[in-house]
């Protein structure tokens, strides 16, 4: 096992290389440059030169992605070109925000989406199949920023009850221990912060679940039809087992695999940022950072952010494919 | 256990709606769709920086609450030799900046010399001090100011290398506000930073500033003059989409903000508990030739295009209520107006005349690019031929509130007098380098939100040196008009200087040489039980506001 995993982690090398390239070339190929976004409409060619120097923008673009990878390497991630503020200050700010709403988006998105992909399918082709699976077409299919901005209108202006600006009320103050506040407010036992945080979160992670959701309950549910087809299913009831006992044990159990895979997936995409819920709920996450940033062409941002997500990505997928090894015996022999 | 977690799930509910504890004294929350970039005033160009920093930091002068007439401040008096060369300030006595070290003409002086001198050792290079450059004409021999100097505790004299006559208003907008020596020096490059914020004199200090979420600002206890206003504790919470932040003041989460969709100002207006006010406009829209494009170097054409726009409609479809149609580029509200010129009518049979008398009966639809040699001097070596374009502004600002609907207007207003125009845009970073660069062939919108109220801040910035073509001037040429702005610049006194904006206005309509579309005030949205917030183009002041929410 540990052999496995050794060889995972440096599979993961190149990956990273190869995507810092991607990144670099990628942000560097969009015409114009920071100087823009630093120095505003007032700018002046003189001006514009200086801010270049200094940040290196004129020097060659192969001594820019060294330069790049060495701070890289030193575990610098530097600053941001406009305003200067070190980078890993505000992904440290920033990263437990957005991961503090995609987690408790996927887990709501996970206890919903599966129990109904599993009913579904069990009523396969019933009133309750269509009504469930309509939903699921729904979630994916409704923009973000008009179900945010219906939920805002709907609990936040008309019926008032729930906050829809940002993570937590600005008389609260919640010392920062993970930059979670919900675990940061119990940590302190400060249970009004815990309830405001709390409230803070429902309408952007309402919002922010619905694709995952909805993917979640047709992956759920379609491959649960595949598995309830199988021989074995058939043999466990006529073993005389007890409906729930073959669903759960023996038709879940084997579906588990690629339900596992998109919540994986979909955890990597969420943890990565979630533009518009972001923008929608003045969320201080990454995501909407990350935009302005390459918008502003923030180079320094873009890239450090962009790579350290990917790496996200690749580590989710790792603990994915742990998973996979619990999940399945198989796996596990193989490894 | 199903239980467990129902009870659980009630009580985080519960909390969740409980009402917030009342705070103690009274806040003003200001909601802004964006995040300061640096809250030194010299490190930064944008309005939301700006806005925050006005309400801390101040200058030696000051606007008066709504109008843009300047006030003594920080300074008490003035005196100017007569030649204009030399300023002599009296600093008020008995005022400290927020961390409790005296304000005296050292501390202005400092702050001037920072900002001017790239050899002083707090003129960090990472800063950017783009308003000193901007305003004084350059850093070190170039700067307009020669020396500053503390001539006496409180006293500070400029010495200027010729007369300006922008160099006292220069002194009340917020770029120019004064910080305190001693916290620049302590923080170094930090300074300004959302972990240090400033360190000035004004009514309110600095309390935190969480980035993409909040700035918090408080009272300054021993402020020197009596503020007029109840608020306390200033927030300006970032909520940066447009209706979100619509909705957040229908459900009283801020006071007031701006920015708002033109579908809301009428919600706003039926709802008796919100309120508009309207920011006066000091700002244009305009349309800029490019004058390496032959078709346009006849005036004949450029008057046609100009007969083609009916501005009165084009503001009707899509401008707010506030906005006015341009006819020069100084706006009505600022002196150096001429309301002798008037305004282009839509007459788009006359277009069609003077495009026939300058050769082109049936029209256009590609232009001939012709060369620039090394000085700048637009050339006749024919370098490209393309088609005819319109370019859009690709970002939403007050003075434009939709680049490309008002292009494809203005497109189709050019066809109806033959003239067959492609519409193209960039990205807002790419666009400002090209047109700083002159490579916006055919016609381009861009415009300007003025920093002073003085008209040298808009015909001064766009129109002086042109003896020699400017790249980000569409390459336009014009010695005539650059004397005589150079003249009112360097002249003192603003009797004397505003019939040279007059006439500079008119030579640039008679000259056709920019098409002047619309100025715009810009609507706030504020809760109904705010007042005593004026509407100001050049600074706003929270510490008129009494906020009787309760």
């Amino acid at each position: 096992m540990s052999r496995y995993l050794f060889r995972r982690t440096l599979e993961a090398i190149p990956t990273l290389l190869g995507t810092s390239v991607l990144i670099f070339a990628l942000i560097h190929l969009i015409p114009g440059d920071a100087t823009n976004a630093i120095l505003g409409e007032r700018a002046t060619e003189e001006a514009a030169a200086r801010i270049r120097a200094l940040y290196g923008l004129d020097r060659p673009l192969t001594e820019q992605y060294f330069i790049w990878m060495g701070n890289l390497a030193r575990g610098d991630f530097g600053e941001t070109i406009r305003g200067g503020i070190p980078i890993s200050l505000e992904l440290s700010r920033r990263f437990p925000a957005t991961a503090e709403l995609a987690l408790i988006a996927l887990f709501l998105a996970t206890l919903i989406g599966v129990p109904i992909g599993i009913i579904s399918s069990i009523h396969r082709n019933s009133l309750l199949d269509a009504v469930s699976m309509f939903g699921a077409l729904l979630g994916v299919s409704i923009p973000i920023f008009v179900l945010g901005l219906l939920l805002i209108f709907i609990f936040g202006v008309e019926l008032e009850w729930l906050d829809f600006v940002g993570r937590i009320d600005n008389d609260i103050s919640i010392p920062t221990i993970t930059g979670f506040y919900l675990i940061d407010s119990l940590l302190q036992g400060n249970l009004r912060a815990f309830g405001n945080a709390a409230g803070h979160l429902i309408l952007p992670a309402l919002t922010l679940m619905t694709v995952p959701l909805a993917t979640t309950a047709r992956i759920t549910r379609s491959t649960m039809l595949e598995v309830l087809g199988q021989d074995y299913i058939r043999t466990a009831h006529a073993k005389g087992l007890t409906r729930r006992a073959v669903i759960v044990g023996h038709g879940l159990r084997s579906a588990m695999l690629p339900i596992i895979t998109i919540i994986g997936l979909q955890m990597g995409g969420l943890l990565s940022g979630a533009v518009l819920t972001e923008t929608i709920f003045a969320w201080p996450g990454v995501g909407k950072w990350l935009f302005d940033s390459i918008v502003a062409r923030d180079y320094p941002i873009v890239q450090n952010v962009t790579l350290l997500v990917a790496g996200i990505y690749i580590l989710v997928n790792y603990l994915v494919d742990l998973l996979y090894a619990f999940a399945d015996p198989r796996v596990r022999v193989a490894a | 256990m199903k239980r467990v977690i129902s009870s659980v799930l009630f009580a985080v509910m519960l909390l969740a709606i409980a009402p917030a504890l009342a705070q103690d004294g009274t806040t003003f929350t200001w909601g802004t769709f964006g995040n300061p970039v640096s809250l030194d005033s010299m490190n930064t160009t944008d309005g939301i920086s700006f806005r925050v920093i006005t309400q801390g930091c101040e200058g030696l002068l000051r606007f008066d609450k709504g109008t843009t007439n300047t006030l003594p401040n920080l300074a008490t008096s003035w005196e100017t030799s007569e030649d204009g060369l030399t300023w002599v300030f009296q600093i008020r006595e008995g005022v400290s900046f927020h961390d409790g070290t005296p304000l005296n003409a050292e501390a202005v002086a400092w702050n001037f010399n920072r900002w001017g001198n790239t050899d002083h050792p707090e003129h960090f290079e990472e800063f950017i001090f783009t308003y000193y450059e901007y305003f004084y004409g350059g850093f070190d021999d170039e700067s307009v100011i020669a020396s500053v100097e503390a001539t006496g505790e409180y006293e500070v004299t400029f010495t200027l290398n010729e007369a300006n006559g922008v160099f006292l208003t220069n002194m009340a907008p917020t770029m120019t506000s004064i910080h305190s020596p001693t916290a620049v020096k302590e923080h170094g490059t930090a300074y300004g930073d959302p972990e240090v914020g400033f360190v000035c004199t004004g009514p309110y200090q600095f309390v935190e500033w969480l980035p993409d979420q909040r700035v918090v600002l408080e009272s300054n206890p021993n402020y020197w003059r009596e503020t007029e206003g109840n608020v306390d504790r200033v927030v300006f919470q970032v909520i940066p989409d447009n209706a979100a932040r619509f909705a957040a003041l229908r459900a009283g989460q801020i006071d007031g903000t701006e920015q708002i969709n033109v579908e809301d100002l009428d919600a706003i207006e039926m709802d008796d508990s919100l309120a508009i006010q309207m920011r006066p406009p000091l700002n244009i829209l305009y349309v800029a030739f490019n004058f390496r494009v032959v078709e346009l170097q006849d005036a004949r054409v450029r008057r046609a295009i100009s007969m083609a726009f009916d501005r009165e409609a084009i503001v009707e479809a899509f401008y707010p209520p506030g906005a006015v149609v341009a006819k020069t580029q100084v706006p009505p509200s600022l002196w150096g107006f001429n309301d002798d010129i008037p305004f282009e009518a839509y007459d788009p049979d006359g277009a069609r005349a003077l495009l026939a008398e300058a050769g082109y009966p049936d029209g256009f639809s590609t232009m001939t690019i012709v060369g620039a040699d090394e000085d700048g001097n637009v050339t006749d070596e024919v370098v490209d031929q393309r088609p005819f374009t319109i370019w859009y502004q690709p970002v939403v600002r007050p003075y434009n509130p939709d680049g490309q609907a008002i292009g494809e207007a203005m497109a189709s207003y050019l066809a109806d007098i033959g003239i067959d125009a492609t519409l193209e845009t960039r990205d807002w970073g790419e666009f400002l380098q090209l047109g700083r660069e002159g490579e916006l062939f055919g016609i381009y919108q861009l415009g300007w939100s003025a920093d002073t109220p003085d008209p040298d801040n808009f015909t001064g910035t766009f129109f002086i040196n042109t003896t020699n073509p400017l790249p980000r001037s569409g390459w336009y040429q014009n010695p005539e008009l650059d004397a005589l702005l150079k003249t009112a610049r360097t002249t003192s006194s603003q009797e004397a200087r505003e019939p040279m904006y007059q006439q500079a206005d008119q030579i640039l309509h008679d000259d056709v040489a920019r098409l002047w579309i619309a100025h715009t005030g810009v609507p706030l949205g504020f809760r109904s039980c705010i007042e005593g917030y004026y509407a100001n183009p050049v600074a706003e002041y929270y510490s008129t506001v009494v906020n009787n929410c309760g």
